[in-house]
């Protein structure tokens, strides 16, 4: 999504850190301050303008007095909790110690916490996207972005950063 | 359905009320409203559950439930927005409060302060969390209440309004409790500024309620104060008489402030039963009580909750009302039996789920009770959190893990993550020691031994997990870990290493609780947020010099493998290191029981009587040696005495089956014999198999008017069970 964006015209917030690996051959838009926003909230103001990637845990910790636009990407858990203990265990860290049923359970629940935090933010808009309709229908999501941002987009190049390749946590269901 | 008892039903929280503060001042009528209020309703002491932490008792009171079902098991929980800890919450309770369930029932219905209250739920009503009266900033400040703690969200502002501030309290209002205020050096003694912070909090509570009764229709309204629990844990150890170690000065200057808030109470409770008026049924309760005399302990453990150590196991029960009996006493009640009784008086069905049952000795003529199996199942809008809100604590910290791990967040600073493995393991001990006391050893153990392996320098988890052992009946485990625990204290470690044993400076800061802080959240909170914080809050000198070291496990390993000997069939060795735990630590709870059951068995009743003797020296309102007592006047044949002990035993904890056994025998030898039939059908309704209750009622319908079919029948069990034994014993 971030290559999306970028190819779409929009002004990337990334400190280049983190290096393409096997995970993400095609390489990170990470920006290692967000994670220090719990306490430094105002290092936000960097990102003014611009797109910077968030995960879901951080969204507590956005400040008061600004506007957002927020758009959501989502993922069937299961795909999520396989892709997280490839990268874990690619990474030699210690996870959450759980099964995956239980972790699954643990991070719908959180999503569940995030969302009703959410709903009651005059100040933050939220645009979800699934995971699966980006990889087939790009297009329309580049559209639908494009929209919700209400600003000018290249969505013919954000469609065309789609690598299918990429999605190998297929989910059983799915 | 039957029909309601009661119009409008107010239920009134007393943290830490007790009975032995409580009746000399009624004694001096210097508790007017609550001696008129037991004078037109029904009185009685209220057994607590273990461990008496607050927050899991004011949950079990509105819920009818033990801990293990409804999932608050401590002061703090893991928070998942902040990666740090946060007072136990609203949205971790498993089950379904008194509230919940009058909601559901279409109920006007009001809670205020309630511990784990916050977020406020959305009850049919005004919820108002227990994060509500605490002052976070100066007066000159904004001090906003917090997000979620007033529901609904219209009445924010309104009740922001009704809070006080601590510097608000003026000279006018300390100086009636503390005459000589103006002699505190406040820079080194923070007294009086804890006694106008816990004074505000409870006036604040105090103004919403009474704001409630006075604009709102109700038909329940439940309303918690931590004042009495709070001024104790601050200005016990200088209630009269004066300890030892308090200095003089300072026992005068604050000598009267637990006396004074007991008072105070009383003139709050004034208040909310005129706004309440004649038709309303009140209950007035405490969740525990809370040493006042010779038990006081001297210094406090230095390990999380160890203020606990001045709880005293018996609460207070009032409740009067139409269909309430009046100016009497009732026996056997505990906390888990005031939402079914509450459940009652609305003409609502009893959860076959909940562990208590309804006071049905409080009412004039029995009341009709309906049973559903749960009210769990019952569908409909109770004004819970949603359940996608609601989130096991430990699943949400192995999530917040998972992110670290990812890289997607920033590991929690080494405060916070001391603070979060404290609260989980905290959390855990006490779920392992509520399921011990409501004997579900093999619940417990897991629990326990994962306490013990991860933190074997900490000798409680080695303590409870010997206890558990030997309630498994698994001995040789239990003496391993007990042996092990005396070799260590006769061998005593490097100074280095003894050090390493102390709780760190973090974890002995987040538990100072000697103070109003022990069970306040806004401060446990606060405790968390700064390095600084985290150094041990004090109100007075002498309550920063009474923190102790972990408790030397010596003479409470030599009693409890005293009692494995005794349960081995050993007395001598039992009674030998039964004997080396007096001579560490003569005042242990339980210790003297114990010596009084091996003389017992040993058949030396006079020994039996002077310990039993010594251990009602130590508590007078302990069950067990009222038991022991009554035992030993059995054998000596006064009879009389032995039912005046049984009754006092069962007087004091209902469910013992023991004592009314015993109370049988004593009332059967006397020539009672339809009481004596009564106390043998409790004994038997509590514990089934007792052989002798039923050989004792077959004698007794064997005799002339007796029922003969009752004999019969009660002959037969009794051969079934002498038979059943035997086979064991073959087997």
């Amino acid at each position: 999504m971030m290559q999306m964006l970028s190819a779409g015209g929009l002004s990337v917030v990334t400190d280049g850190e983190r290096q393409a690996d096997a995970d993400n051959p095609r390489g990170y838009f990470e920006w290692e301050r967000i994670k220090l926003l719990p306490k430094q909230p105002d290092c936000i103001a960097e990102a003014e303008g611009k797109v910077v990637k968030v995960i879901s845990q951080l969204l507590f910790a956005l400040p008061a007095g600004r506007e957002y636009r927020v758009i959501f990407m989502q993922r069937p858990l299961p795909e999520v909790v396989a892709s997280q203990a490839e990268m874990i265990r690619r990474r030699g860290t210690t996870g959450a110690g759980l099964a995956p049923a239980a972790l699954i359970a643990g991070l719908g629940a959180h999503l569940n916490q995030v969302n009703a935090w959410l709903k009651d933010k005059a100040n933050i808009s939220v645009h979800r996207v699934e995971h699966g309709d980006v990889l087939r229908e790009p297009l329309r999501v580049s559209e639908s972005i494009q929209q919700f941002l209400n600003c000018p987009l290249n969505v013919d190049a954000m469609s065309q950063q789609i690598d299918k390749s990429l999605y190998r946590q297929r989910s059983q269901t799915a | 359905m039957p029909e309601p008892l009661a119009k409008k039903v107010l239920l009134i929280g007393w943290d830490a009320a007790d009975w032995k503060v409580i009746n000399p001042l009624l004694d001096q009528g210097l508790m007017p409203t609550l001696d008129d209020f037991i004078n037109h309703g029904v009185m009685g002491n209220l057994a607590t559950l273990r461990p008496i932490l607050s927050p899991m008792l004011w949950n079990s009171i509105a819920t009818g439930k033990r801990p293990n079902k409804h999932g608050i098991h401590g002061f703090m929980e893991p928070d998942t927005q902040n990666g740090g800890i946060r007072p136990v919450s609203s949205t971790s309770r498993k089950v379904k409060a008194i509230w919940n369930i009058l909601t559901q029932r279409g109920f006007k219905t009001h809670v205020l302060g309630w511990f784990a209250g916050h977020p406020a739920e959305p009850i049919n009503g005004i919820s108002v969390s227990d994060l509500f009266p605490y002052a976070t900033a100066p007066q000159d400040q904004p001090w906003p209440l917090p997000p979620g703690a007033v529901h609904p969200e219209s009445l924010r502002d309104t009740f922001a309004e009704l809070r006080m501030h601590p510097a608000d309290v003026t000279e006018a209002a300390i100086l009636p409790w503390i005459p000589r205020a103006a002699e505190v050096d406040q820079e080194k003694d923070k007294g009086l500024m804890s006694f106008a912070k816990i004074l505000s909090e409870n006036c604040s509570i105090h103004n919403a309620a009474t704001w409630i009764l006075q604009n709102e229709p109700w038909d329940f309204l439940a309303v918690y104060y931590n004042g009495i629990d709070h001024f104790c844990h601050g200005f016990m150890h200088y209630h009269p008489p004066r300890m030892e170690g308090i200095p003089e000065d300072r026992y005068e200057i604050y000598k009267d402030v637990v006396n004074g808030a007991y008072r105070f109470h009383d003139m709050m409770l004034e208040t909310l039963l005129n706004l309440a008026g004649p038709d309303a049924t009140v209950l007035l309760v405490s969740d525990h009580g809370f040493h006042s005399d010779h038990l006081r302990p001297r210094g406090i453990p230095a390990e999380p909750a160890g203020p606990a150590v001045q709880h005293r196991p018996f609460g207070i029960f009032c409740m009067k009302g139409q269909h309430v009996q009046q100016d009497e006493r009732i026996y056997g009640a505990t906390l888990l039996d005031v939402t079914p009784t509450i459940l009652t008086l609305f003409g609502l069905p009893v959860g076959a789920d909940m562990d208590g049952r309804v006071l049905v000795q409080a009412f004039e003529e029995p009341p009709q009770i309906a049973r559903i199996p749960s009210w769990e199942q019952e569908l409909g809008e109770c004004g819970m959190h949603p359940s996608d809100l609601r989130m096991d604590p430990a699943a949400a910290q192995a999530v917040l893990q998972q992110f670290v791990a990812l890289g997607y967040i920033q590991p929690p600073s080494e405060d916070q993550s001391k603070a979060v493995a404290s609260a989980v393991r905290e959390a855990n001990y006490n779920l392992a020691r509520d399921y011990l006391d409501c004997g579900r050893p093999d619940d417990a153990l897991p629990l326990l031994e994962d306490l013990a392996k991860n933190d074997p320098k900490q000798t409680r988890f080695q303590m409870h997990l010997a206890q558990c052992y030997l309630a498994l009946s698994r001995r040789a485990e239990a003496k391993q870990i007990l042996e092990a625990l005396i070799t260590a204290d006769l061998n005593p470690p490097e100074a280095e290493a003894a050090k390493a044993e102390q709780p760190d400076q973090a974890e002995a800061g987040q538990v100072a609780e000697n103070v109003q802080q022990a069970e306040s959240p806004q401060a446990e909170t606060a405790r968390t947020e700064t390095p600084e914080a985290l150094a041990p809050e004090t109100t007075t000198p002498e309550a920063a010099t009474s923190q102790e070291k972990q408790p030397n496990p010596r003479p409470w390993a030599d009693l409890l493998m005293g009692v494995i000997h005794f349960e081995e069939g050993n007395m001598d060795a039992a009674l030998a290191s039964l004997l080396k735990a007096e001579q560490s630590d003569p005042r242990l709870p339980n210790l003297h029981l114990r010596i009084g059951e091996t003389y017992l068995r040993q058949k030396r009743t006079d020994d039996a009587d002077r310990a039993f003797q010594q251990a009602l020296d130590i508590d007078g309102d302990s069950p067990e040696a009222h038991l022991g007592l009554a035992m030993v006047r059995l054998r000596q044949r006064r009879n009389e005495e032995a039912a005046e002990q049984a009754l006092l035993a069962v007087g004091l904890q209902h469910f013992l089956p023991l004592g009314h056994f015993y109370l049988g025998v004593a009332l059967a030898r006397l020539g009672h014999r339809q009481r004596a039939m009564l106390a043998f059908e409790t004994c038997l309704s509590m514990l089934p198999g007792l052989v002798a209750a039923h050989r004792w009622l077959a004698a007794l319908h064997s005799q002339p008017g007796g029922d003969l079919d009752k004999a019969i029948r009660h002959r037969s069990l009794y051969a079934q069970l002498m038979q059943q034994r035997k086979t064991r014993a073959r087997a």
